[in-house]
């Protein structure tokens, strides 16, 4: 009897080379295609004018979201997202300039409708934006992203730089949390006025600085001992497949960008 | 062409391919925990971007702080889903910026010995008139003024106002400066940071308004608010948002850099690209005082 290996979804405890893999269509694209597509979605939502270009994009995004089962992530960025979102309409609502079509008086205040469809428009391209990258990212692994830049010609230093620098956010998040918790002992404010809580600033900034630094020296040496700056290119063991589709889809987003652009800049949109 | 070769590639050395994925996740995490967790109305997200730069010089410091934006919208798991990626321009030109100023050796500390009083003096004046008249042009109507503040003309003219807070800001820092390390250098590191803050008011304006409608889910997003108030059209309310919180977001960030680097062994700092060019002069031997 074979266990069903768990997805990397369910649990996100177990290390990634005992998960089973996710396939489908859309994760089985080349991650540059998928970069391709995801840049297009970004074009189409900022350059097609009015409801048409957010509203194409954010219904694609969420059918390629549902079919390669990441709506959950998705929704989870999406959630990141509010504090602007409310902003975005809560001051659009009530102070669009030049809007005179009142929903209501509340007292001085007089939200309208046109502040409202602005509001929800910039909301609708900003979630179109931020989603269709949010869904390149959620199904492509950073190895397989580096990999397939280092196969397409990006040297060894660029994805050293790239790489490193995603693999180092999450240690220096832990240790900006040890950092803050030992200065609070010490009596750092993070929760008085602003000129207290602006006074942490300095003994925040330089611990964290200080100890990132520190292992600086040693990276650089076990860099350069192990031939960083050998010339000559690094054999890859493992290459993302880059199959006739995703070249047909590259080809067709690059032409879409053109023809979106091309057409906005005549004026025969909108 | 040789000479641009040689010139890119001095300032890509090991050591700092190394510092830069370093210099991004301090951005990152530094930026997120000031505006999060300390909920300052500054950015501090480009604390790694105006380091590297300051070390290492214009194009590793343009690089760090385009892929810390990318990185950071790109996985968002890493930061709190922030929406910085547009940002990446600027965020280039700051550390462009920061790297000329590393190759001219703005960073350097230096003692208040007579040629350098006078350079300070000069840089102050420089950067104060070019301060003076971007606020006197986006500033410019009374009338706006006390709509968006609710304080009487008669008491401010707007542009005198915002420029008057930069200023006290930039006094501020560099009066603290002087009492804790009593170096002349950060006169010239501060003035670096209210010119590249207000390069990057500039820069950010369109972008802020184009991809966000003016707002950015933070503090300053009030600023706007009572700008909008005022009667201003969206682009003019984020460059004038831009031109309050940029500069003095930039002054605090050169500030905290200037002491870093000057709080770094000089054998550490020399070996970067532009070490030499920023590490402060030997301390003075002890000498006793002879008795007689």
């Amino acid at each position: 009897m074979t266990v069903p290996l768990p997805a990397a979804a369910e649990n996100p405890s177990l290390p990634q080379y005992v998960i089973r893999e996710p396939s489908g269509p859309y994760r089985s694209l080349n991650p540059a295609t998928k970069l391709s597509v995801a840049a297009l979605e970004v074009v189409a939502a900022f350059v097609i004018p009015g409801w048409l270009g957010p509203g194409l994009v954010i219904a694609v995004v969420l059918v390629t979201a549902a079919s390669s089962r990441t709506l959950r992530g998705l929704v989870i960025i999406g959630l990141a997202a509010l504090p602007l979102v409310v902003s975005i309409m809560v001051v659009n609502l009530f102070l669009l300039p030049g809007a005179v079509d009142p929903i209501a008086r509340i007292g001085p205040l007089a939200p309208t409708w046109s502040g409202f469809w602005f509001g929800l428009l910039t909301t609708a391209r900003l979630l179109a934006f931020s989603s269709a990258l949010a869904l390149a990212y959620l199904t492509t692994p950073v190895d397989d992203l580096l990999a397939d830049m280092s196969r397409r010609g990006l040297g060894r230093r660029g994805v050293f730089v790239v790489g490193a620098a995603v693999q180092m956010v999450p240690r220096t998040i832990e240790r900006v949390g040890e950092i803050m918790d030992a200065q609070r002992a010490r009596g750092m404010d993070t929760e008085g006025r602003i000129w207290r809580r602006a006074r942490g600033v300095v003994p925040l900034a330089g611990p964290v600085v200080f100890g990132a630094l520190a292992e600086v020296e040693e990276r650089t040496m076990a860099l350069e001992s192990r031939a960083f700056t050998a010339p000559g290119r690094q054999t890859l063991l493992r290459v993302p497949p880059d199959r006739s589709i995703d070249r047909a889809l590259r080809w067709l987003a690059l032409v879409s960008v053109a023809a979106i652009v091309a057409v906005r800049i005549t004026g025969r949109m909108g | 062409m040789d000479m641009l070769k040689g010139w890119v590639a001095r300032q890509f050395t090991t050591r700092v391919i190394v510092l830069m994925p370093v210099a991004i996740a301090i951005n990152i995490v530094l930026g997120y925990t000031v505006q999060s967790v300390l909920k300052l109305p500054v950015y501090v997200d480009s604390i790694g971007t105006i380091l590297v730069g300051c070390v290492a010089g214009p194009l590793p410091g343009a690089i760090t702080g385009i892929l810390s934006n990318l990185i950071w919208q790109y996985a968002p798991g890493i930061g709190a889903g922030s929406q910085i990626g547009p940002f990446a321009i600027t965020a280039g030109v700051i550390g462009l910026l920061a790297g000329v100023w590393g190759q001219l050796g703005v960073f350097r500390p230096r003692r208040g010995h007579g040629l350098n009083i006078v350079a300070a003096v000069v840089a102050v004046v420089l950067i104060g008139a070019l301060a003076l008249y971007t606020y006197g042009r986006a500033f410019s109507s009374p009338e706006q003024f006390s709509s968006a503040t609710f304080k009487d003309t008669s008491v401010f003219d707007q542009s005198r106002f915002f420029f008057l807070a930069v200023m006290v800001v930039f006094v501020g820092l560099v009066a603290w400066a002087l009492l804790l390390r009593r170096d002349i250098g950060a006169v010239f590191a501060i003035s670096a940071g209210l010119f590249t803050g207000i390069v990057a008011a500039v820069l950010s304006a369109p972008v802020y308004a184009f991809f966000y409608g003016g707002l950015s889910g933070s503090g300053t997003d009030a600023i706007v608010a009572a700008f909008r108030a005022g009667g201003d059209s969206l682009y003019q309310a984020t460059l004038k948002q831009g031109l309050l919180s940029d500069p003095i977001d930039k002054m605090i960030t050169t500030f905290v850099v200037f002491f870093l680097v000057g709080s770094l062994s000089r054998r550490f700092v020399a070996r970067f690209p532009n070490g030499e060019k920023i590490v402060g002069p030997e301390a003075e031997p002890v000498t006793t005082p002879e008795a007689g």
